[in-house]
Order: C-alpha cells, then structure tokens, then sequence
C-alpha cells in the first residue's frame, strides 16, 4: 500500500509545485489589468483648465455610456436656413429658381445607379426639418438620429467614441462632432487629395 | 559629505554664479572649464562664449548647474522657468510661456488610431509639426504615415515617403510614432536617467539632462525617437508660445526628442494636436483609468492590436478596425 502511496504523494507535490508557478506568472501584472480593474469613475470637470466650447452645441437626444453628452450644431452653418422663408405654402413660382438657390448641391450619396433624392431625407412638407424613414421629424442638429437608420454601425460607433471625435477636450463635459460638421450630407466621402504635407526618407 | 557642507558648497556655488563678472573674467572662467572638459565644450553643452549680453551668459551659467527636472523642487522649477523664458526673450524678442504642469491623479493615457478609416492626409503631421516646434529645416516629424498594401500590418513593408493624391483604392494607412510604453526600452537604455516615464504613462525627456548618445534611439523598436543635429529653425510667426518643460519648449542642439502626447496641452484638458487637426476621427485619446472614455469603447467593442505586441514593451497605443 504504501508503495503506491509515495508516487501519489510525489505526483501531488509536482502538481502543487507547478500550479504555483503558473498561478504565480499569470499573476504578474500587467497594466492592461490596472487599467481593466479600474472602473471608479473619474472626475471628468475635476480638470480645471478645461475651458468651455465657444461653438454652438446642443444637448444629445441620446445617451453615451457616460450618460448625456453635447454635439455640434448644423443649423448656423446651413446658408439658407430657415428654410420656411421660401418655401411657404404656396409653390414657388420664381424662374430657375431651383438651380439659383440649389444648383450647387451635387448628389452623391447612395449606392452606386441608386442616388438618394432630396425628400429621402428632407421633409416633404414642413422643409425646416428632415424626415426619416419612419416618418419622424427631425431637427437639423440631431441629424444623427437620420443617419443612423442606415450607417447604425458607424452611428453606433460614434455614441462610443470609435467614430468621429471630440472637440478640443478629451475631458470635461463631453462635446463631439455631429455627422455633418465633417461629411458634407449630399456627398459624404471625403475627396481625394494630396496630403498635407511629405516625408523624407527614414534614414 | 555632509548635508550642511553640501549646502554652503551650493551656497558658494550660487554665490560665484551671482556675482556680477565683467565679460573677461567670465571667459577666463570659461577657459578654465573647458581645459577640464574640452570635448563637453565641442559638443556645445556648456554655454559658448558668443551669447550676447552678460545677463544672457550670467543666466546660461545658471542654466548648466540645474538638477535633472524630477529632482526639483517646485521653486527650481520656478527659477528654471523663468530663466528659460528670459533667455528667449533676449534672444528672440519673443514671450513665452513654459509650464510645468505635473500629472493629473487618476489619468493614464492612451491612444488608438483606426487604421480602417485613416486616409492619409497627413494634417497631422502637419499639427504635429506647428505644436512641438520642430525644425523646419531638416523637417523633422514625430508621425509619420505609411501607405501600406492591404493584408499587410507591419509599417517596414509600407511607404513611408509617399506623396500623391490620397486615399489610393485598395492601400490603407497606418501611423506611427511614439507608443509610449509602459515598459519602455529607451528608458532603461538612458545612461543620465534623462528620460523616464511620468506617472500619467507619458515617456518624457529632460532635454538639459539627455547627452545625445542616441541609445534611446537603438533601443526603440518603433522608431518613436528623433535625434536634432541642431537647435530646431521655426518661422518667428509659427512658434507655439504655450509650451511646457517636457514638452515642446526649445530643444538644445544634439539632444534626443520625441511626441509626448503634446503634454502641454494634455496635462490642461486638451486633445494632442494630431487628434484635434485629423479630419477624419482616425485618432482616439483618452483617460485609460475612466471606463466612460472613448479610449475605453475603443478597447472594449473593437477589434484591437498593438504593434510587435509579442516582445513585451506593452505600449499605450493601439490600432483598431472597424
């Protein structure tokens, strides 16, 4: 019996031996487990050189996972607004009066052969506004709420933080871009251009 | 040595750098340096006889004698700041502020760029370049971009000197620059202990302490640092005046440098200009320590990666895609 015992009490000692080392190395901290452990929330208006935005913002209809947040608006940088002032009730009947006040607008957006018209995003009706899918009227500074319905990934993405960015802070109250301070809505891609600037060889 | 003899040597010390020396007797002192250290004097680290005024000598004499920045007191830090400040004023005519900001408790830093999205524009290079001072001349960058071949993630097989219209279809790009790591090589590679990591996780230079040997430099497997072979030429115009003593103020000829998340602006509350100028939302920066920040999502929803992750040096910057 004891015979059998001792290579038992051995195995179980090399067992306990090696769980230890291995306890012990995986133990070894990495930053990655401060960082992860570190879920107290922080202060963000604890920074006091923090200045407030000077551009307009507007109060987020949605939440981020620190709770409310600011965007941009569009509504300043839109040249027609209001655009009630022409478009009334009654039709318009000026001449050319489409290409003078709109002509410049390019349409590109969309798929390929399947372009995107004005009112797929403008009201029909009320033109101070922008009308989704559902048929909800929607303001100019929350344009998000319409782009979203079909960029959802990207409208996702930019509630976290992994699209889009933050104006000037990265701590304070939260104020990042709308969609439209960088896309242009009626053709979103940027263009293709020269860089900024150039580099010389590495060495 | 005694502490009370250490001090009245200081205080002796202080007393010869005060008292007011005639031009002569300043370069009879200087000779008599430099026959104690004539390759010092040839490397240009002790004040050369040509500076200008008596002030602007009597301040660099000063200058020399200066502890390594994390062994100051606040009122070193004070005295240093000033005379850094009154030297370029001197000499430029130019008013600037060097801060001396330290970290702010509960922030560590991090960094992600998204390789999906970045197009190659290159204005923060060019942000980059305005913010930290850097010389126009040799056209020194701290980022750089790579055009790289899709499939690709190891920017050595990129372009890093391109220059055409942008985005090219099917290449994607990259950026790089200093990772700051959190077990950083060139730390440890330092000889005079000029460069260390703050608590914060931003790796910084006392560029009066760096000696320019360069092996921060050969220890960095990320070619994160940059050697200047002379004082950095900026147009008088485009000089950033809010600077900070780790950061972007006036660097001395032959020292080493590198991005530093732009502490100057950071250690305020401020994106580092390469966020805050790129157009297309690539750059994320945030508090690692805060799970509300984007560094955060980032993190936690995204496919992420580091670069040469394998060989330990745990950086603070990450690539993701969407």
């Amino acid at each position: 019996m004891t015979k059998l015992i001792r290579p038992l009490q051995f195995i179980s000692v090399l067992v306990l031996l090696f769980s230890a080392a291995w306890f012990v190395a995986a133990s070894e901290s990495s930053f990655i487990d401060t960082v992860k452990n570190s879920d107290g929330p922080f202060d963000n208006r604890s920074v006091t050189a923090v200045q407030p935005i000077t551009d307009e913002t507007v109060l987020a209809q949605e939440l981020y996972q620190g709770g409310s947040f600011r965007v941009l608006t569009r509504k300043q940088d839109i040249e027609r607004y209001r655009c009630s002032s022409c478009h009334t009730e009654k039709s318009v009947l000026a001449r050319n009066a489409q290409e003078l006040t709109h002509g410049n607008v390019v349409v590109n957006h969309g798929q390929e052969g399947n372009n995107l018209g004005c009112i797929d995003c403008h009201h029909p009706e009320k033109r101070d506004f922008l009308e989704d899918k559902k048929r909800r009227k929607i303001d100019f500074d929350h344009s998000y709420q319409l782009c979203g319905q079909c960029h959802f990934r990207q409208k996702r993405d930019w509630l976290g933080g992994a699209h889009g960015k933050r104006v000037s802070y990265w701590t304070g109250d939260r104020v990042v871009y709308n969609c439209t301070t960088c896309h242009d809505p009626h053709s979103p891609r940027f263009e293709k251009r020269y860089p900024a600037t150039y580099s010389v060889p590495l060495n | 040595m005694s502490s009370k003899e250490k001090e009245s040597v200081a205080m002796n010390a202080q007393d010869v750098m005060e008292t007011a020396s005639s031009r002569r007797s300043f370069i009879k002192g200087l000779s008599l340096a430099a026959a104690a250290g004539s390759a010092a004097l040839a490397t240009g680290c002790i004040p050369d006889a040509g500076a200008g005024s008596t002030e602007e000598m009597k301040i660099r004499w000063q200058e020399f004698f200066k502890k390594n920045y994390r062994l100051m007191s606040q009122k070193e830090k004070d005295d240093t700041v000033f005379r850094l400040e009154r030297l370029v004023k001197l000499h430029d005519e130019m008013r600037i502020q060097v801060g001396t900001e330290e970290p702010i408790a509960k922030v560590l830093y991090g960094y992600a760029f998204n390789i999906t999205r970045c197009e190659g524009f290159m204005e923060c290079v060019t942000a980059c370049v305005r913010e930290n001072n850097l010389d126009r001349k040799t056209n020194t960058q701290y980022i750089r971009i790579f055009e790289m071949e899709p499939g690709k993630l190891d920017p050595s097989t990129g372009d890093g000197t391109y220059f055409h219209k942008v985005p090219v279809d099917n290449k994607f790009y990259m950026g790089t620059q200093c990772f700051h790591c959190e077990n950083a090589p060139c730390t440890k590679a330092c000889p005079t202990k000029a460069t260390w990591m703050e608590p914060d996780g931003i790796v910084v230079v006392d560029y009066d302490w760096c000696i320019g040997c360069r092996y921060c430099q050969a220890a960095c497997p990320y070619y994160g640092r940059r050697f200047n072979w002379g004082e950095a030429e900026v147009p008088k115009d485009e000089i950033t005046i809010k600077q900070h003593y780790l950061g972007n103020r006036k660097r001395p000829k032959g020292k080493m440098e590198k991005c530093t998340f732009c502490i100057q602006r950071t250690r305020k509350g401020r994106l580092p200009a390469c966020v805050e100028a790129c157009p297309t939302g690539s750059r994320v920066f945030g508090n690692l320590l805060d799970p509300d920040s984007e560094i955060r999502y980032v993190l936690k929803h995204k496919k992420v990666f580091r670069m040469k992750d394998e060989i330990g040096t745990e950086p603070k910057f990450w690539y993701f895609i969407d």
